[in-house]
């Protein structure tokens, strides 16, 4: 409970500089909200007289407490490109982008495990040579080539699945999990690498330890000594990274959901980038680094449900 | 002797010509090829597949693929150099500082960096190219901030290992100064990891400017840019695929060849994590 509390408290201190960072980086933008909501043509009154009911003219520490303290209350302004307030408009997208967040790492994992497993146990013959392979040209390849490649492939010569747009789980789940899968799949061929090299290497570690050789000399079934000796000892460092790997994957979705046009998190981060659309790329900004600190955490607090030997301090 | 044979293995041997063919294109073809080759139109030759005259095909301004992607090499690895360049350039004193002295200093440049790494490299990449304006150096600058708190973690971490080692005490309890110590004794021993890193990073910077340019928040028109061709390929690839599966080998093979580079690298100059 007290790991717990502490967890808490500088979860709480990295928000805060979270806030800070975003807040200073979206500022140096040239040109302001008022600008961009009467466009660069309009009248210079009208512009003061704007810029002085927005508060742009009040020193930026003001400013920054203004928009903390509207983010903490839950009141998150209006996006100028959608005029609308921002608070729902990412709920939703984010139910969107859970979706294929979830998807991919499902992907990514149930590919890697068997693979490097599989590595470590013929390590130095073919198939480790034929995983390693596969997994260094996962990791080459931009995950927006997976993309146009899965597109041409199911979506234009096959037909099997759908290469754009969004449906909400709630109106019709099949339909929905059939438009997540393709950027899934490309998300989850990038990941997928780091995470079967990852399970090589913490494998290979194991398996040449006493308590392996034991179980084997004691008459174990080879499957058994395997997956419930050796991977019981190696998913723990596994997880950790597929936990870190939350980071990555929320820039990639940003490519990826913009090549679907699968209206999620990441496109919504791009539309407003593109537009220039200050309160909705604060609001992105900071929730997307909010997530991926909140994600590395709930990994860690689940550390001991992996590797009960680890306790919490 | 035994360095120069550990590089010649399966893996070091294609890495290393990969990495030699990519930067040899991006320096010389600049210099062979006439620029209007890679501009020049031909309205009746779009989206030509492969032939005599044009090898990888056309574009669908009716450019030739193989001029562009050979001029496209020198913008990937110029934006990804000096990239890579400018996060060691703030990285590396960064966390030389931080793990050498530890202690407040320690605490609060970690936390800094800690902070910045809860930002997807890609998002913060992304932010700062689009507040800046996309151009070939904002690019630069995006790509570069959003790598440096990497960097500055990974050396950090090594700073603090060998400033406990007993040399550097040896040096220090016969008078040497912090700055001397650090530059004379702790950097040269962490300049394998430096290198090792920095040439995986090289990696990552490929990638990353072609996800910009993808995006349109990288390298911007006419330049020539791997990822702005594949970008441009998306309305065409029912008809002409090879307008993206130029680009897209191109990248991959530069990505491979560096990642293997990257990986016998480590194995020559950091023998500890040799698996």
């Amino acid at each position: 409970m007290a790991y717990f509390i502490q967890r808490l408290l500088s979860m709480a201190v990295t928000l805060f500089l979270i806030s800070i960072i975003t807040f200073t980086v979206t500022n140096i933008l040239p040109g302001d909200v008022a600008m961009m909501i009467m466009g660069t043509q309009s009248n210079p009154a009208a512009l003061a007289n704007l810029r002085e009911n927005l508060g742009l003219n009040d020193p930026l520490v003001y400013q920054y407490g203004r928009w903390i303290f509207g983010m903490l209350t839950g009141d998150w302004g209006n996006s100028l490109l959608f005029k609308q307030p921002i608070g729902p408009i990412i709920l939703q997208k984010m139910t969107a982008s859970a979706l294929i967040v979830l998807l991919s790492m499902t992907i990514a994992l149930t590919l890697a495990v068997p693979l490097g497993v599989w590595s470590a146990v013929y390590k130095n013959r073919w198939q480790d040579t034929a995983s390693s392979s596969v997994s260094i040209l996962g990791v080459s390849l931009p995950d927006f080539f997976w993309g146009i490649m899965l597109i041409l492939l199911f979506a234009r010569a096959l037909g099997w699945f759908p290469s754009s747009g969004f449906v909400h789980p709630n109106e019709d789940f099949l339909m929905a999990l059939k438009h997540a899968f393709l950027p899934s799949l490309a998300l989850g061929l990038g990941l997928m690498a780091h995470l079967t090299r990852m399970t090589r290497a913490t494998m290979t570690g194991i398996l040449s330890q006493e308590f392996i050789r034991v179980a084997r000399a004691k008459g174990l079934a080879e499957k058994t000594v395997i997956w419930q000796y050796g991977l019981a000892n190696a998913i723990g460092p596994v997880m950790t990274v597929a936990g870190l790997q939350m980071g990555y994957l929320f820039g990639s979705i940003i490519v990826m959901e913009s090549l679907f046009n699968y209206t999620g998190m990441g496109w919504l981060t791009y539309q407003a980038l593109l537009n220039r659309d200050m309160p909705l790329i604060q609001a992105t900004v900071f929730v997307i680094a909010a997530v991926v600190m909140l994600v590395n955490l709930i990994v860690d607090l689940l550390y001991p449900f992996f590797d009960p030997r680890i306790q919490l301090k | 002797m035994s360095i120069f044979k550990k590089f010649l293995n399966f893996k070091g041997i294609i890495g290393i010509t990969l990495v030699l063919c990519v930067v040899l294109i991006a320096i010389f073809a600049p210099l062979i090829i006439p620029p209007e080759f890679a501009t020049k139109m031909d309205m009746r030759a779009r989206l030509s597949p492969p032939n005599m005259a044009h090898w990888m095909g056309t574009d669908q301004l009716g450019r030739d693929l193989f001029y562009r992607v050979m001029l496209g090499a020198r913008t990937s690895i110029n934006i990804a150099t000096s990239a890579v360049l400018m996060s060691l350039v703030i990285g590396l004193p960064l966390g030389l500082v931080s793990g050498y002295f530890g202690g407040r200093t320690d605490n609060v440049l970690m936390r800094l960096v800690d902070t910045l790494l809860s930002f997807p490299a890609l998002l913060l990449a992304l932010t700062i190219s689009a507040v800046l304006g996309p151009n070939l150096q904002n690019t630069i600058i995006a790509i570069g901030i959003a790598f440096t708190p990497y960097l500055a973690r990974l050396i950090r971490g090594e700073a603090l290992r060998v400033a406990q080692m007993p040399y550097v005490e040896a040096a220090r309890s016969s008078g040497a100064t912090n700055s001397r110590l650090i530059i004379g004794h702790v950097l040269p021993n962490i300049m394998p990891v430096v290198i090792v890193q920095s040439t995986i990073s090289l990696a990552f910077a490929i990638l990353a400017e072609a996800g910009l340019s993808f995006l349109g928040l990288g390298t911007q028109p006419p330049e020539a840019s791997w990822g702005l061709m594949i970008q441009a390929s998306r309305d065409y690839l029912d008809r002409a695929p090879w307008t993206a599966l130029v680009p897209g080998t191109a990248v991959a093979l530069t990505v491979l060849g560096l990642n293997m580079f990257g990986d016998v690298l480590r194995d020559v100059l950091d023998p500890r994590s040799q698996s």
